[in-house]
């Protein structure tokens, strides 16, 4: 048996599922949340070996290495999550289908590339997920043309990139075995190396949306069903990350192009910075959190550049990490999404009352997100900054400082415009999400709980996924986190000291006074002696951060899709000069038929 | 570790962080009126005002998060301060949990507090609270500059990323930081105020706009925690700038002395300037405070 069987089996049961939903909706159901429990099961419980045949001349080789193996566990985990989350989330949906025909074989992709061993079915799988990714996010119907499109453009210079850099390397080494390009890469010529692997690197860039290739994610996230944008941002952009993580490390750290790392590592810090500005001023929760996706991408891009053992494993630690609270949170915008049918900061307020399970789950989410202690995201966040202090990137550092002190701007308007401010009668008959739409919420927000104390959970998988990257014995221990310097924080006692405080402090202010405490609502407010009708509301949702948009415009204005637009218009200036000549009219080209006969018989005259 | 222990020095740390915060308010207070030239309250009059709102009979709530806003701040400046040395004579009374954290942590469960804080202040519906928020998240985003430079600077220089070690190295070498990095020490000077919130940077609080912003929805016993923490986390700022910085004290009475004239800087700067608005705020913190911060990260790169 071979574990290329789970993929094809993968395939196989999406085409089932396809048949299923034709002949009836619920058996559909039944078949996605069968494959949903059989996933994990299966892959923990499976020991795979590897594989191989010939085809044509190439051999095809699968298997998973303990490197892919990391970031088959998040595929699988947040595969199975989502699938669950879409049952109810999809059920009012038609072509439902379609649907999970392209979510499942958007999984198997991910599987498959983590398998591939070479690079030809790392391309086929590529493109499978490429392929099926691109229909969920044009499944809605919706500005195919505008979204659609640009996403598929995108998509295709990532694949010609990748396309050619196989050819490159088929013809240089005769193989394309990828264990047996990292061995020779040190044998190339200087051209070579810089050639092949810029060419994977752009490949590797597009799909986890490292700027400037960037464009095409907000809105790709945003047109896709949020069910599936929780897998396309949790999983599949880490796809771009795996990729990313070996060319940065097999190809430039271990080969001592350092300078190339460090490119990539000042690219993924501009990236977080523009990023995390732009979902400051975002007014819809979707592209808010689209954005803080390619933000987030960007810090782990600077993990990977600098190279450090720290810096990988705080990669790495963060790409996990993402998977879930970002899974989370764009879960949390599909039930809202789901019972309230809007996803604009100036239609949404006051939620907390109707739906606190979401908002719980998304607090634990955004806590992560930013970094805040007693989570796991303080971990992260930790471990980039020791990498980057004891590697000496002074100004590296205070770029990510200042990225992620303005994500807690945004992270802030999430809570507070969907959740918080004042009611209003309009949410009155507003539900909590399904049962079955918070189990894959709460599950995660449980995992981030508690990687928070105990991120020795991950850091096992981590550091032996290092060790075939090149870092061998990496030290790590269950709750406490150590730099290079010999510094270290004791999580058990930090998480331990706050909750207790908390708890105690909760015990005496809800017995103080417990029976006088009167409860009111949100419009029984302090408002200078003047009393809010019930038809006023002045929940605060227009020009969020106008005074920090008055700082930042300046920088605000440069926008590479600007550069994009006008490049494009430029060339579709050049092609409209074609346009003139070929106008499409018979008449026309029977004109230019008699002009070049004319311009033949004079020619011909003259030179007899 | 022993448990017991922690709980009686964290305790005494506690209450000290308490009375001494309460009583810089007090002085601020009594300063302020003398500049203004009033007579002013007397200084314990902060302990009074604690006192009376943690008695009222009444508080009102309106909801969940706003409930928890005041706990997760104080959980914040108690925890925080566990975290931090407050003598250097290698005095094994006031360790608490010095040696198990380190600054970079810090930094981020100092700003715990500020969350809780929003989300509350969010849950009361009023719109000044929110609008208080943005601001104040705006602000920080322009102080926290210069002062990551400033603690980036030493920390590289010094390869040590703990409080308890930039503390040795000032004991060792006799010499303050402040004077080693001077660069490093006016970013983190100037970015002092802002952290306080005091005039020209009360763009949060606002009295003459916003009706004192965040904290408008909050009375009784919730205001009475947030008087407390906000003494505490004081205390807790002035600490660690004078580890950082000033060498730290040997014993209470420099401590005393140093938090003291390091606390006038901004309250005394406070009483000569009106408000910014919130864009020249961080206009401010980005103008010459990250100028002096970038000499300082080049005078540690050197």
């Amino acid at each position: 048996m071979s574990n290329i069987i789970i993929i094809l089996a993968i395939f196989g049961w999406a085409i089932l599922t396809y048949i299923a939903f034709r002949l009836n909706k619920t058996l559909g159901n039944i078949f996605v949340g069968l494959i949903a429990v059989a996933l994990p099961v299966y892959y923990f419980t499976y020991v795979p070996e590897d594989y191989s045949f010939q085809v044509m001349g190439l051999t095809l080789q699968f298997g998973f290495t303990s490197f892919s193996s990391l970031f088959a566990i998040l595929v699988v985990i947040l595969g199975a999550l989502t699938l669950l989350y879409s049952i109810p989330y999809m059920n009012k949906k038609d072509r439902l289908g379609w649907f999970y025909l392209n979510f499942l074989f958007s999984i198997g992709g991910m599987l498959g590339i983590l398998m591939s061993k070479d690079f030809v079915s790392l391309f086929i799988f590529w493109e499978i997920m490429t392929w099926s990714s691109y229909l969920i996010v044009i499944f809605s119907g919706k500005k195919v043309n505008k979204v659609g499109v640009k996403y598929m453009v995108y998509s295709a210079i990532g694949a010609y990139a990748m396309l050619m850099a196989i050819v490159l390397i088929n013809k240089w080494s005769g193989t394309t075995n990828i264990s047996h390009f990292f061995e020779t890469f040190a044998d190339y010529s200087n051209g070579a190396k810089i050639l092949s692997s810029l060419l994977l690197l752009t490949a590797f860039a597009v799909k986890s949306a490292l700027m400037p290739l960037h464009v095409w994610a907000p809105n790709a996230y945003t047109n896709s069903p949020m069910s599936y944008t929780s897998l396309f941002s949790g999983a599949l952009s880490k796809m771009g990350i795996y990729g990313m993580a070996l060319v940065a490390i097999m190809l430039y750290t271990n080969t001592g192009m350092k300078f190339f790392g460090e490119a990539l590592a000042w690219l993924g810090a501009i990236t977080a910075v523009l990023a995390t500005f732009w979902a400051v001023f975002q007014t819809d929760i979707r592209k808010l959190l689209a954005y803080s996706s390619i933000g987030q991408l960007g810090y782990i891009a600077v993990g990977l550049g600098i190279g450090t053992e720290l810096g990988v494993m705080a990669a790495l630690f963060l790409a996990l990490l993402h998977g879930l609270f970002k899974g989370i949170l764009f879960m949390a915008a599909g039930a809202i999404e789901y019972r309230t049918g809007k996803t604009d900061f100036s239609e949404l307020r006051g939620l907390i009352w109707k739906m606190p399970v979401t908002f719980f789950s998304a607090l634990v989410a955004i806590i992560a997100l930013a970094g805040m202690p007693p989570l796991s995201g303080l971990i992260s966040k930790w471990l980039i900054y020791e990498a980057l202090l004891s590697s000496e990137h002074y100004f590296l550092i205070i770029l990510i400082f200042l990225s992620s002190t303005a994500a807690f701007l945004y992270c802030f308007h999430f809570l507070y415009g969907v959740f918080l401010g004042q009611r209003e009668d309009d949410i009155e008959d507003v539900k909590e999400a399904p049962a079955l739409m918070l189990v894959p919420m709460v599950l995660m927000s449980f995992g981030l709980l508690a990687l928070g104390t105990f991120p020795g959970l991950i850091f096992k998988h981590i550091s032996s996924s290092m060790s075939y990257l090149g870092f061998n014995d990496v030290t790590w221990e269950m709750s406490v986190l150590t730099n290079e310097w010999g510094n270290k924080i004791y999580l058990t006692h930090l998480n331990t000291m706050f909750m207790v405080v908390f708890a105690v402090f909760f015990v005496i202010i809800t017995l103080v006074a417990r029976k006088k405490t009167r409860r009111v609502g949100t419009k029984d407010i302090a408002n200078a002696g003047e009393p809010i009708l019930a038809e006023d509301n002045y929940h605060f949702s227009q020009d969020f951060y106008k005074p920090f948009w008055r700082v930042i415009s300046p920088v605000m204005k440069y926008r590479i899709e600007t550069f994009y637009n006008s490049f494009a218009n430029g060339i579709g200036e050049f092609f409209q000069f074609f346009r003139r000549v070929y106008t499409g009219n018979g008449q026309t080209y029977a004109l230019y038929v008699v002009i070049f006969l004319t311009i033949l018989f004079i020619v011909g005259a003259t030179l007899i | 570790m022993d448990i017991w222990k922690l709980l009686l020095t964290g305790s005494v740390t506690t209450v000290l962080a308490f009375v001494v915060g309460m009583l810089y308010m007090g002085l601020r207070r009594k300063i302020t009126a003398r500049v203004q030239n009033r007579v002013g309250p007397p200084i314990y009059q902060n302990f009074l005002d604690v006192m009376k709102l943690w008695s009222k009979k009444s508080s009102i709530n309106h909801g969940f998060m706003q409930h928890v806003a005041p706990l997760w701040m104080i959980a914040t400046s108690i925890t925080t301060l566990m975290f931090i040395p407050i003598l250097n004579n290698g005095s094994t009374f006031f360790t608490n949990l010095t040696f198990e954290g380190d600054l970079i942590m810090l930094l981020y469960l100092m700003v715990v507090g500020s969350l809780g804080m929003a989300l509350g202040a969010g849950q009361t519906g009023n719109p000044n609270s929110a609008i208080g928020v943005t601001r104040g998240l705006t602000q920080m985003v322009g102080f926290e500059i210069p002062w990551v430079m400033a603690l980036v600077a030493l920390m590289i220089q010094h390869r040590t990323t703990t409080v308890a070690g930039l503390l040795d190295v000032q004991v060792q070498s006799g010499t303050w930081l402040m004077l080693s990095s001077p660069f490093a020490f006016i970013a983190a000077l100037l970015a002092i105020p802002g952290m306080f919130r005091y005039s020209p940077f009360d763009i949060v609080g606002a009295p003459a706009e916003l009706a004192s912003g965040p904290i408008s929805e909050f009375g009784g016993k919730y205001l009475g925690t947030m008087m407390t923490n906000g003494a505490i986390f004081a205390f807790v700022k002035l600490t660690l700038f004078v580890d950082i910085f000033m060498g730290g004290a040997s014993n209470l009475g420099f401590l005393l002395l140093k938090t003291f004239a390091l606390y006038m800087f901004p309250v005394l700067w406070g009483l000569v300037s009106p408000r910014f608005r919130t864009e020249q705020a961080v206009r401010f913190f980005w103008g010459w405070p990250v100028f002096f911060g970038v000499l300082g990260l080049i005078q540690a790169a050197i």
